[in-house]
């Protein structure tokens, strides 16, 4: 056990007694010592250490802390928010049909309510516990103490305050002592007042990160408020400026000024020979085809057999079924949206049989190179595919519409013989 | 002395006697009781045992995960160098030590499939491979296989007892020879040991609960198998301890700092069993792919939806609430409350993962009666059906459970000689 140092030559013994300061050589030892202390009737004491002490609190006499109470209000607000949010946002200020989902549905709220109440949880933890704990303390008398800086190393304390009603000089010290310290100190208050203030450049940080944090929504408030005719801020003027030339601008650097280089003559592009004109677009003899290809792109056998036709089902019901429904009647999910909304449209009914005059109709008569077409360069609002979808899976889709025609037209002599139907 | 150890008790007593003994004739009782009364009803349920035999598998699933799941806390206890467990973990190595005996038992549902029972696991019927009626179940035919499946039963098996006997075994020469060494050593097996733990417990589930589906596709299944089980794990712990100090033992080394820690457990595994459940069902709720969708469906409507509602009510909402202040952990009986109370729904949590299973649906297909197996067809045509077999079965495996820990219950109750018991002794919550 060390020698005593009581009155260490580095804390000269100024201004007003703050209490004693007692060092213990293990976390037990700590313990033993604070049950001492309040056994003997000591409130105002406090025990340090670099890591939170088994059993501490009871061995202290301080009740328990009310903080599970306020935290487990904060989760309680935030899942009640959590939901309120999402029905407010979804069911009533602005219902949207999103593919049909219900706008209000418990299983799809979950998640942003449980998030929401681990983060008030979290805040009401972590801000309720320094509202607490009186923090932040920027100042404390046994921050004098050179010994005092072990407490976040290796070092347990216990310190005991002169305006304890107990306290008492000769007593307190026996006390802590008989508790098996191995150092015991008196803590003096620094004579001048101000160091027991918040430091000034504290407070001008503080009331400065503030007024700076406040800048972005002045600025946001500002453009809200006013008009500007000046240009907008580039922050990567390379990125905003490219030295390229956009197609369909004008290029100095060319004899006809045009940004656009057209195809040298007599050359084709890879892959844009597009010899077959059935194949690739839909004619015969400059006439819309009524057939299909004879041959793919490559020259290989085109077939029109099952496998296609499902192939035209699938990319049918990914491109058009959105539009045309599934059925294609024309009453896809962007139609039903459209309802929903309070508007009238429709798409255009793919399989309307014309009436014996001839009449409508029009996808029915229509031939299949001129169905091809549409699918490939679009009608009216509808826009083009031939982008999104290769050549041989348009023939395939304009096979699944013929087929998906005669299926919405079938009469019962399409039957084969014998059905039963 | 320091207040943060403590010597045991000079009055303790450590030694269990005739506890084992006496758990293991109140298991062989009880298992045997039950047996005879679920044969007779299994043999008069008129199914061909098909009754019988799922009960057997939501019981055994049950028992089995009660030993994984305290497995699981010897593994942890090594691993973080834990201390508030080391005077609990005696009982927790006996609970463990009831893997062989739950091995052989489940022998009574494997074997039936192994030898070519085909009406519990769907996988094993005839009809389950007709390319045509099962597209997504024929290419699982090399996994699923009665002869592979079984085999696999076997090597989990092996495994769980292997690393459970390891555990129970270097405990116990410590109480012998007090060799510090020891801890190192299991603490140094007990890192891959859990990467294997893991990887059996999701296997085994899948085999054995998940499979019941076999057109089903889960990649989390086996961690919420594993979550419940926990639950009933550290319920049963409780109850074991409470029966053990009740019988005069370790009266001064468990205290209710133990049991707040216990209950702690139970806690989190009754949120975590939620966390998990709902993220499984939420995925795929929301993919909406029908080879996901198709087990929910048959749980969400019709009248498997009131066993789900009963899981989400009583399973994880009430205790959850509860369970949630420090007074229901530590007032012990309280803590019994919640602890029998979690052993019921986690056997119903068993029992919903199994039984919406049970019907199976017929249908006529090129001429022929076929076989569709489980979750297809009406709704409305499953049914929970409860049999009185479903609880008959259950408690005759529970006496096995019994019969297991029983075993494991002699000599001392507490590694008398482990560098940590000090503090465990003298652990108290912060």
């Amino acid at each position: 056990m060390s020698t005593h140092e009581e009155t260490p030559v580095n804390v000269p013994a100024e201004g007003e007694l703050y209490g004693y300061l007692a060092e213990y050589d293990t976390p037990g030892e700590l313990v033993e010592a604070a049950r001492k202390v309040r056994d003997a009737g000591y409130t105002d004491f406090d025990c340090y250490s670099p890591f939170p002490v088994h059993g501490i609190d009871p061995a202290m006499g301080i009740k328990r802390t009310i903080l599970p109470l306020i935290i487990f209000a904060g989760g309680f607000t935030g899942a009640a928010s959590g939901i309120l949010l999402q029905w407010y946002c979804n069911a009533h200020a602005w219902t949207w049909n999103i593919s049909g989902k219900p706008t209000w549905s418990i299983p799809a709220n979950i998640p942003i309510a449980y998030e929401l109440t681990i983060l008030l949880s979290v805040f009401c933890s972590f801000f309720g516990m320094w509202a607490l704990n009186r923090l932040p303390q920027v100042w404390h008398p046994l921050f004098r103490q050179d010994r005092f800086l072990r407490v976040t190393d290796d070092g347990f304390f216990l310190a005991i305050e002169a305006r304890d009603r107990r306290f008492d000089t000769v007593k307190t010290k026996e006390l802590l002592h008989g508790a098996g310290s191995i150092a015991l100190e008196p803590v003096y208050l620094d004579p001048d007042p101000r160091s027991r203030q918040m430091p000034k450049w504290i407070t001008a940080f503080i009331v400065a990160s503030t007024a700076f944090a406040l800048i972005p929504f002045a600025i946001a408030a500002k453009a809200r408020n006013s008009h500007s005719s000046e240009p907008h801020i580039h922050i990567f003027p390379d990125m905003d400026f490219q030295p390229k030339f956009k197609s369909d601008t004008e290029a100095d650097m060319f004899p006809d000024g045009r940004a656009n280089r057209g195809e040298i003559p007599g050359t084709v592009a890879r892959g844009w020979l597009e010899q077959d004109e059935t194949f690739w677009h839909g004619l015969d003899n400059g006439q819309w085809t009524t057939g299909f290809p004879k041959a793919d792109g490559n020259g290989q056998p085109f077939a029109v057999d099952d496998k296609l036709v499902k192939r035209g089902q699938n990319r049918f019901n990914i491109y058009c079924s959105p539009c045309h429904g599934y059925d294609g009647h024309g009453q896809g999910m962007i139609p039903e949206r459209v309802k929903s909304l309070g508007g009238v449209w429709q798409a255009r009914n793919l399989v309307e049989a014309p009436t014996a005059d001839g009449k409508g109709g029009v996808v029915v008569q229509m031939p299949n190179g001129q169905l091809f077409n549409t699918i490939s360069n679009g009608f009216n609002t509808m826009q083009g595919y031939a982008a999104q979808i290769p050549a041989g899976d348009r023939w395939a889709i304009v096979a699944y519409v013929r087929a998906l025609e005669r299926a919405q037209n079938a009469s019962r002599d399409d039957l084969p013989p014998g059905s039963n139907f | 002395m320091s207040a943060l150890t403590k010597s045991l008790h000079p009055d303790e007593k450590v030694k269990a006697g005739k506890l084992g003994s006496t758990m293991m004739t109140a298991g062989a009782v009880i298992a045997a009781a039950f047996l005879i009364i679920s044969l007779w009803l299994g043999a008069s349920h008129g199914d061909h045992w098909k009754r019988f035999l799922y009960a057997y598998v939501s019981g055994w699933a049950y028992i089995a995960s009660l030993a994984i799941g305290m497995l699981w806390l010897v593994l942890l206890h090594h691993l973080t160098r834990s201390r508030w467990s080391t005077v609990v973990r005696r009982i927790a190595e006996a609970m463990t030590g009831a893997f062989p005996i739950i091995w052989i038992a489940g022998l009574g549902f494997v074997l039936p499939v192994a030898f070519g029972y085909t009406d519990l696991y769907y996988w094993a019927h005839p009809d389950a491979h007709n390319a045509a009626l099962n597209p997504a179940i024929v290419h699982k035919a090399g996994w699923l296989s009665p002869t592979a499946w079984a085999l696999r039963y076997v090597i989990y098996g092996v495994i769980y007892s292997g690393m459970s006997y390891y555990f129970a075994k270097t405990s116990r020469k410590q109480d012998e020879t007090g060799d510090p060494a020891l801890s190192t050593q299991m603490r140094v097996v007990s890192g891959p040991a859990m990467i294997l733990y893991a990887f059996t417990t999701c296997l085994m589930a899948m085999d054995v609960l998940m499979s019941m589906a076999p057109t089903w596709y889960s990649t989390i299944y086996g961690v919420v198998y594993w979550g419940s089980g926990e639950v009933g794990a550290f319920s049963a712990l409780a109850l074991i301890v409470l029966w053990i100090q009740r019988n005069g033992r370790l009266t001064h080394s468990i205290t209710e700092e133990h049991y707040h820690d216990i209950g702690k457990w139970i806690f989190s595994f009754t949120f975590f069993y939620a966390y998990v459940q709902f993220s499984q069902f939420m995925l795929q709720w929301y993919g909406n792919m029908p080879e996901e969708t198709n087990w929910w469906k048959y749980r969400m409507f019709g009248e498997w939806q009131w066993v789900s509602i009963a899981i989400l009510a009583c399973f994880w909402a009430f205790p959850f609430v509860f369970l949630m202040s420090r007074w229901t952990k530590r007032i012990v009986p309280s803590l019994v409350f919640f602890a029998v109370w979690q052993l019921v729904f986690h056997w119903l949590d068993m029992y919903w993962n199994v039984m919406p299973s049970y019907d199976w649906t017929v249908a006529q297909h090129a001429g022929v009666a076929v076989n569709l197996g489980p979750l297809r067809g009406n709704i409305a045509l499953h049914h929970v059906g409860f049999s009185p077999l479903d609880i008959t079965v259950w408690l005759f495996l529970c006496g096995v459970f019994l019969l297991g820990t029983g075993r494991g219950l002699s000599g001392n109750l507490i590694p008398v000689k482990d560098p940590t018991l000090g503090l465990s002794l003298a652990h108290e919550q912060l």
